[in-house]
């Protein structure tokens, strides 16, 4: 099968202060694939997702989406390449003083000279393949979590995206609804044919969904991979973080040999 | 760091925040400028609330404080110009004090706590809930959808409020003129306007003008900056109203100053 | 994107050429708006020479469609591309519309 390339990123670095978030990142998406980027707290995957979205710039490293180089981008051609892509942030990010109708209908109502009737046909069918249809004119802060990220969906698919990338999409749910909103991701990519970026530390939701497997370590890519390569990975680190044992070569606590000294200091 | 380093990155600092809240403000003008022949410029039922909360919602609080201010400049300057017996004069020391300085002051003191406030916690919520962002990955620029609406709301509102406390603080000095000086009501409502020239009301609403572009751009800067959840929020609502308080009082200075020496 | 209208047998036949997606769907739904206003009871639309249709394009032919029943018309649909049928499927429109596969047999049997 000839895998068209949808987004490359190229050595991609990027510094917060005298940190580096990201040391390096080189990853390929296929057309079609979800692709899952997990790794621990502050690995630096959603910083990378961010860098996909344009919502950060690398500090050197090149991006390509859709075949763009987003560093040679204006703001219009920018503009316009945001228009094929749509995200679900962890938060949901749905605007409160919209209902939920306004909200997954504002790109449309904001970059299309569609008419309102034609919007709100468009509106029904997103808010039915996330299973809310019925629920337009409620406001956000009337849906529980899992709602609301569901919502979140519907308006990230709005504009028929070729990509979409999600962040953290079961963080904060429990297993059922979690494992609805897997459902509903795997269920949007194959019949809607969409690119999935998904970024998780979620493991359960790694191996439902996943095409293809990233693992993230200290702004590096340790290991990329199908999910059955990833599962029978050799690499101690990524048999650490599949199985959740605190014992292994990642550390999370600092051993530091100064600490009774410190104490008595 | 020793204090001169202190003191060298404050500058570095305020510096800083001041090209940036500029290059907001010159953003908004761009949007204004050209919004209308690229695309909607913004939403025109949001502009309309906006006008609404600010304008609408801040009609009693204004009141209020005009209305006290009239009988409190009417109370204070009767002290002084009793003695020389030209209690007349107090109407025009109230409505010439009125129009051209504290009803534009105190107008957009209370606005910039009631509606900066407002502007920087709203934006602020949404930039530290990833709703900023969200507009931004729609191609959706928060300054044509958020700051716009909100700029323009101040813009025709202030000036508004200012003129209806400019009436409502005469009134309070009319009250105490005419009930606790015994003036009689029409030479009191006579000599209120025959010392108010045009000028008076004019550069009362060139302020007014100013004080609307700082409190909106300033309420709006501070909470698309706002960094780190509900303390943030609350910081960028809290720097929001201390900021503009201090311009407001600052460009209140320069245009008084300027009005000043160019009459002469 | 063009819309090409023609009569045949009493019948109006639309055949629809491109993509109906969001830059071209008010196009579309502007000429048939013009049908809808003279109330043209049958109307058949091709869509052989259709590659592509978004959600704005399924939404504009349900418009179309509700806008034709106001006054009892009936909307035909023709000759879609398996990729456009899947589509159909995914969205439960199939149901909703008359989707026959060819145009020949749209004609005849339109009763």
């Amino acid at each position: 099968m000839d895998k068209e390339v949808v987004i490359k990123s190229e050595n991609v670095i990027k510094n917060f202060g005298d940190r580096t978030v990201l040391d390096g990142v080189s990853l390929e998406v296929y057309k079609g694939e979800t692709f899952v980027i997990m790794g621990g707290s502050g690995c630096g995957k959603s910083t990378f997702l961010r860098h996909l979205t344009g919502a950060l710039k690398p500090d050197s490293g090149k991006i390509y989406l859709l075949g763009k180089d987003l560093n040679l981008l204006n703001e219009d051609e920018m503009d316009n390449l945001k228009k094929k892509i749509g995200m679900s942030f962890q938060s949901a990010a749905l605007f409160d003083s919209m209902t939920v109708g306004e909200n997954v209908s504002l790109p449309l109502k904001e970059h299309t000279k569609l008419g309102k009737s034609v919007i709100d046909i468009v509106v029904k069918m997103k808010l039915e393949l996330v299973g809310l249809r019925g629920f337009e004119d409620l406001m956000p802060s009337q849906l529980s979590g899992g709602m609301r990220k569901r919502v979140a969906l519907a308006r990230a698919i709005t504009m028929d995206p070729e990509i979409v990338f999600y962040d953290e999409p079961t963080a904060g749910l429990d297993p059922i609804v979690a494992g609805v909103i897997d459902k509903l991701i795997l269920d949007l990519s194959k019949k809607l044919s969409i690119t999935s970026v998904v970024v998780t530390h979620d493991m359960k939701s790694v191996f439902s969904i996943a095409d293809r497997v990233a693992m993230l370590y200290e702004g590096r890519v340790l290991e990329v991979g199908t999910s059955d390569e990833i599962r029978n990975s050799k690499n101690p680190m990524v048999q650490q973080f599949i199985s959740g044992s605190p014992d292994g070569p990642i550390r999370f606590f600092q051993q530091k040999d100064d600490y009774l000294e410190q104490l008595i200091k | 760091m020793n204090f001169l380093d202190k003191i060298g990155s404050l500058i570095i600092g305020t510096g800083q925040h001041v090209i940036n809240v500029l290059a907001l403000f010159f953003e908004t003008l761009f949007w204004l400028a050209i919004g209308p022949f690229k695309k909607k410029i913004a939403k025109r039922d949001s502009i309309f609330f906006q006008m609404v909360f600010t304008g609408i919602g801040s009609l009693i609080i204004a009141f209020f404080v005009a209305f006290f201010t009239g009988i409190v400049i009417a109370m204070q300057s009767a002290y002084q110009l009793s003695r020389f017996g030209a209690n007349i004069y107090v109407a025009p020391m109230v409505s010439v004090g009125l129009a051209r300085e504290l009803g534009p002051v105190l107008t957009a003191l209370v606005v910039a706590g009631r509606v900066g406030a407002a502007i920087a916690a709203e934006l602020g919520t949404m930039k530290v809930t990833e709703q900023i962002e969200a507009l931004e990955t729609m191609a959706l620029s928060p300054v044509r959808f958020l700051v716009i609406p909100r700029f323009l709301a101040l813009l025709v509102m202030l000036p508004c409020l200012t003129i209806f406390a400019d009436i409502i603080g005469i009134f309070g000095g009319f009250l105490v003129g005419v009930f606790n000086l015994h003036l009689d009501p029409y030479r009191y409502i006579t000599f209120s306007f025959k010392f108010m020239e045009w000028k008076d009301v004019w550069t009362g609403l060139v302020k007014s003008v100013t004080f609307a572009i700082i409190i909106s751009i300033i309420g709006c800067y501070m909470g698309l900056r706002t960094k780190g959840g509900a303390e943030g929020v609350g910081k960028a609502t809290t720097l929001s109203v201390v900021t503009s308080f201090i311009l407001i009082i600052l460009f209140d200075c320069i245009l008084t100053g300027i009005f000043y020496f160019s009459q002469k | 994107m063009a819309v090409k209208i023609e009569s045949k047998s009493g019948l109006t036949v639309c055949h629809v050429d491109g993509e109906i997606d969001i830059n071209s769907s008010p196009g579309i739904k502007k000429t048939f708006d013009s049908l809808i206003s003279k109330k043209t009871p049958k109307i058949i639309i091709n869509l052989s020479k259709v590659t592509y249709v978004d959600s704005s394009g399924l939404a504009t032919l349900v418009e179309i469609l509700k806008n034709m029943r106001t006054y009892g018309g009936r909307l035909r649909l023709t000759n879609l591309s398996s990729k456009i049928k899947s589509l159909f499927e995914i969205t439960k429109l199939e149901k909703l519309f008359e989707i026959l596969a060819d145009e020949e047999e749209a004609i005849s049997t339109f009763v």
